[in-house]
């Protein structure tokens, strides 16, 4: 346990030394205050404007899945660059021949900052949401996201040679989470077509408020998840 | 300390290392020799677990690299060649942080004076030279006072003095009674540090010996000697162990008219030529 917080250690102490991450850190919290404070004010701009009485108010859920994927993908983001930023310095494979080895590694990059991000993504969704959760929806839907980031970090790590590299590989990761819209703008079987995506099972979670759809989601995010770690592991000889 | 049976080992459908044995005895320093793309880094990362999916039995300190557990590590101190440090901390803060990584560590102070970084301790490893670099790498392998190092061309990037602290270093670790397994294409550097040397070419062993048996065994010295005659200088040279027949030899002596005499041994480059057909570097 000591090498694993030793290195959980070191990489919050690389987040604090590098400008952009600190930044990235807050971003949730930015973002939870936009959405809770100026999504229902455009909303009351807009309406007033065209004369309507609902606008953005049935998209409000969406809004809270996005706020609710956030600390999750910031966290994964800030992991993804680090965890190149130390593959530059051979840190990577340093770590693998000490006590924590790469299982360790892996934990304190991926799993610790995945498993706080689901956490403080429960607690700011909770707090901050426009529409109403219940409890038991909230933390599952926190969970696919937690899992849909780490598999994004994971692409992220991948794929990239360097943190520039990352930054571009970052923007193609997002796209992970297209699978948020799909219930909302796609109401027929169509829909189905982003099924590969684990966030497209989370937005049918909240929306539908079926644990049904846990279960696929949870496949597809371990399935994510599972390949890319093979990947992953290899790279970090 | 360690034992190595019917090592293979393919990164493709055909094998890099192929039915590999030897063993590494404690407390010896052990010399990997040969060529760039030989196998010895490959090699190295098969004896620290890095590479697990191999074929034949690697023990390492009493334990199947491939059974390994978290603690296998706190007796293998490993230097890479390439420096692993977080360029972003100090050296101090390096150090401090390898250190906490182990149940046992040294005092960080006491291994920066002796690599000469202690006055550059607070400075951030970004800002540090090559050679700076790549002593505070070395000193981090010893930071938890391992019975087993692993070094992978330690004396690459450093000035003659530095590279001089760095192997007195090592043959200290020696005497203290640690086991070095080295891995260089530095012949001097094998010459003069290892016990034994493995030469390696292509993934196989072709020689595992003595630097110095190595040496007398495939070649005698050669004495070079020089002297005047039609007031032009000439060079001749002779067989140690046949000086006695060398009638012109005992003549310069005697007439106190030899300019120069030197003996000159063949170097472990030369045996390895010899022996595998390739040059070291």
């Amino acid at each position: 346990m000591k090498p694993l917080l030793a290195s959980f250690g070191v990489f919050i102490r690389q987040i604090t030394r590098d400008n952009m991450l600190w930044a990235v850190c807050f971003a949730p919290l930015l973002t939870a205050l936009i959405f809770r404070f100026g999504v229902p004010y455009v909303d009351a701009l807009l309406c007033a404007y065209f004369d309507r009485a609902v606008l953005l108010a049935d998209y409000y859920l969406l809004f809270d899945l996005w706020l609710c994927l956030t600390p999750s993908y910031m966290a994964c983001f800030a992991s993804a660059m680090v965890l190149l930023a130390e593959r530059d310095e051979n840190m990577a494979a340093y770590m693998a021949v000490t006590p924590v080895g790469k299982t360790g590694y892996m934990l304190s990059r991926l799993i610790l900052p995945a498993s706080l991000a689901f956490f403080f993504a429960m607690l700011l969704t909770h707090y901050s949401s426009l529409t109403d959760w219940d409890l038991p929806v909230l933390a599952a839907v926190s969970l696919v996201m937690s899992l849909a980031s780490t598999a994004a970090a994971l692409l992220i790590f991948s794929f990239s040679r360097n943190k520039v590299e990352g930054m571009a590989m970052a923007k193609i990761a997002s796209l992970l989470f297209l699978g948020l819209v799909a219930p909302f703008f796609l109401s027929s079987k169509v829909q189905y077509l982003a099924g590969f995506l684990p966030t497209f099972w989370a937005a049918k979670l909240a929306h539908e408020k079926s644990s049904l759809y846990l279960f696929p989601a949870l496949v597809i995010s371990l399935l994510w998840i599972g390949r890319l770690s093979t990947r992953f592991r290899r790279k970090l000889c | 300390m360690i034992r190595v049976k019917q090592l293979t080992f393919s990164y493709t459908n055909r094998p890099f290392i192929c039915s590999m044995s030897f063993d590494v005895r404690e407390g010896e320093i052990f010399g990997f020799l040969g060529p760039s793309g030989a196998g010895k880094s490959t090699l190295q990362k098969i004896l620290t677990g890095l590479l697990t999916n191999y074929q034949g039995s690697v023990l390492v300190n009493g334990v199947e690299v491939k059974a390994r557990d978290r603690g296998f590590y706190e007796e293998i101190g490993v230097d890479f060649e390439f420096p692993s440090l977080y360029e972003k901390l100090s050296a101090r803060e390096n150090l401090r942080f390898f250190a906490s990584l182990y149940k046992k560590s040294r005092d960080p102070n006491e291994l920066l004076a002796s690599v000469g970084l202690l006055q550059d301790a607070d400075k951030r490893v970004a800002d540090f030279s090559k050679g700076m670099k790549s002593r505070l790498n070395f000193i981090k392998a010893l930071i938890h006072d391992p019975k087993l190092l692993f070094l992978d061309e330690p004396t690459t990037g450093l000035d003659p003095s530095n590279a001089r602290r760095v192997k007195d270093i090592i043959l200290e670790q020696k005497a203290k009674g640690k086991t070095i397994v080295l891995t260089t294409h530095n012949m001097y550097d094998a010459t003069e540090l290892c016990d034994r040397v493995a030469f390696i070419v292509d993934g196989s062993l072709r020689a595992v010996d003595a630097p110095r048996s190595l040496i007398m065994a495939k070649g005698a010295s050669i004495i070079r000697y020089t002297f005047l005659q039609d007031g032009k200088e000439q060079q001749r040279e002779v067989a140690i162990d046949r000086t006695g027949e060398d009638e012109l030899l005992q003549q310069l002596l005697k007439d106190n008219r030899l300019l120069s005499i030197h003996s000159s041994e063949p170097t472990l480059n030369d045996i390895f030529v010899e022996i595998t057909g390739r040059r070291l570097a």
